[in-house]
């Protein structure tokens, strides 16, 4: 819960106009949210620009965050995903048929475009669970959307988020744990 | 409102936290999330452990990125305190505008009135010039006749022409005769009054008489004995017919 007050502090400054609070979330946020706008639309520099928009549009959009609705990183992570399925939209729009064609195209480039895969805990996590985190929270598919493409019940597919945030969360427990036995021995 | 366990086991948590729900459902999934302390204890749960997670997906973007953050702020804030003078320089270009147009129409005012007055002016100096040369005309006729030198004769019309008058205006000393024929019958188109004078029983010509004018300037003719008054087929003749005798009279 710190880290919830530490940026509630941020953004009164930024409510009020002060441009340094942004940059202070823009260090804290910044790589989290390129990392799902970079898996999303799976192009560095279109990615950049991205970014740049999303952090413009806290700026300008900052008083219809309402810190008792949930965290500052939930509120952005939508704007981040919202902007990003738009500019993909945009740019599909004329070869586009229906809406899961637009990852379709996006398929064709996943070869070249390895530094996108995810890394750390995630890694642990058995295949269908990995695939479920990735289309969702990586790939801009909504849960009809994704278990349509995983070719699971919507069900299924909502007990595999489930199953697998639960196991992330333990993993990171573990490593919690872990840490603090280091930080023990340590003289 | 919708029941806790609806909502834990239908995942609509997950669906809530990427915006999948309807509105409906967001507002009722809010209010349950506001009045259920344990449930939102799950959320804030699965919003730290998504935190957690995009922290760890986390890749670093270019420091480029930042200061390009940086000039694009700068410019939406120049343009948000811009507003102020921008609204004045707006303001003036509206009053200058407004002025400008209001000019604009007075010179146009001006520029038909002055338009006006000119073509009135020229109308004037057109009826001055007129009445100028009417009134020359007018002078002249009436010093050739109001002279003390001019004998004025009357030549009442006989049975051809009854109640006919013609007045003819004679000055021997210089040798000028006006005629008003005025007075004397219309003519058929074919037809014309001409004025002879007698000397030692000849007639000679003296010209035709027009009577739509009212002074026609005639021959002089030298010892003359009389003025005769002739109508004859229209342009004249070289000699009078002496049975279409209108008028005479003896000097």
């Amino acid at each position: 819960m710190k880290n919830s007050f530490e940026d509630h502090e941020v953004i009164t400054r930024l409510i009020s106009g002060d441009e340094t609070a942004l940059y202070q979330l823009y260090d804290k946020y910044s790589g989290a949210l390129f990392g799902v706008i970079l898996r999303m639309c799976r192009d560095k520099i279109k990615a950049e620009d991205l970014l740049q928009e999303t952090f413009v549009k806290i700026w300008k959009n900052i008083e219809a965050y309402d810190a008792s609705k949930g965290r500052f990183y939930t509120w952005a992570y939508r704007i981040a995903r919202n902007t990003t399925l738009n500019s993909i939209r945009k740019k599909n729009k004329l070869i586009q048929t229906d809406d899961l064609s637009v990852y379709d195209i996006k398929e064709v480039n996943e070869e070249e475009t390895d530094y996108t895969a995810l890394k750390g805990s995630i890694k642990t996590l058995e295949p269908h669970h990995q695939k479920a985190i990735t289309l969702v929270y990586y790939s801009g598919y909504t849960h009809k959307q994704a278990h349509k493409k995983m070719g699971v019940p919507l069900g299924t597919f909502k007990s595999y988020i489930k199953q697998a945030l639960k196991q992330l969360r333990e993993t990171y427990s573990e490593k919690l744990i872990y840490i603090w036995f280091v930080l023990e021995l340590m003289p | 409102m919708i029941d806790k366990k609806r909502i834990l086991e239908e995942g609509l948590l997950e669906l809530y936290l990427t915006e999948e729900l309807s509105e409906e459902l967001t507002i009722a999934v809010e209010e349950t999330l506001e009045k259920d302390k344990e449930l939102k204890e799950h959320f804030d749960a699965l919003e730290a452990d998504f935190e957690r997670m995009g922290m760890e997906q986390a890749i670093a973007p270019p420091n480029a990125i930042k200061v390009r953050l940086k000039n694009a702020i700068n410019q939406t804030e120049a343009t948000k305190t811009n507003w102020v003078p921008l609204s004045i320089a707006a303001g003036f270009a509206l009053i200058f505008g407004l002025s400008t147009f209001w000019l604009y129409v007075k010179w146009q005012g001006a520029e038909s009135n002055l338009s006006t007055l000119q073509s009135q002016t020229s109308q004037l100096q057109r009826k001055m010039d007129n009445l100028e040369s009417e009134f020359r005309l007018t002078s002249n006729r009436f010093e050739s006749i109001n002279n003390p030198d001019v004998v004025p004769l009357v030549l009442y019309g006989n049975q051809k022409a009854p109640n006919g008058k013609a007045v003819a205006y004679v000055n021997h000393k210089s040798h000028l005769v006006l005629v008003n024929p005025k007075g004397l019958p219309t003519l058929p188109k074919d037809k014309t009054y001409q004025m002879w004078s007698d000397v030692n029983g000849e007639m000679i010509n003296m010209g035709t008489l027009r009577t739509d004018n009212e002074l026609v300037p005639l021959k002089y003719i030298e010892n003359a004995e009389s003025l005769n008054i002739t109508i004859e087929p229209a342009g004249g003749s070289d000699h009078p017919t002496v049975e279409e005798l209108v008028s005479y009279v003896i000097l």
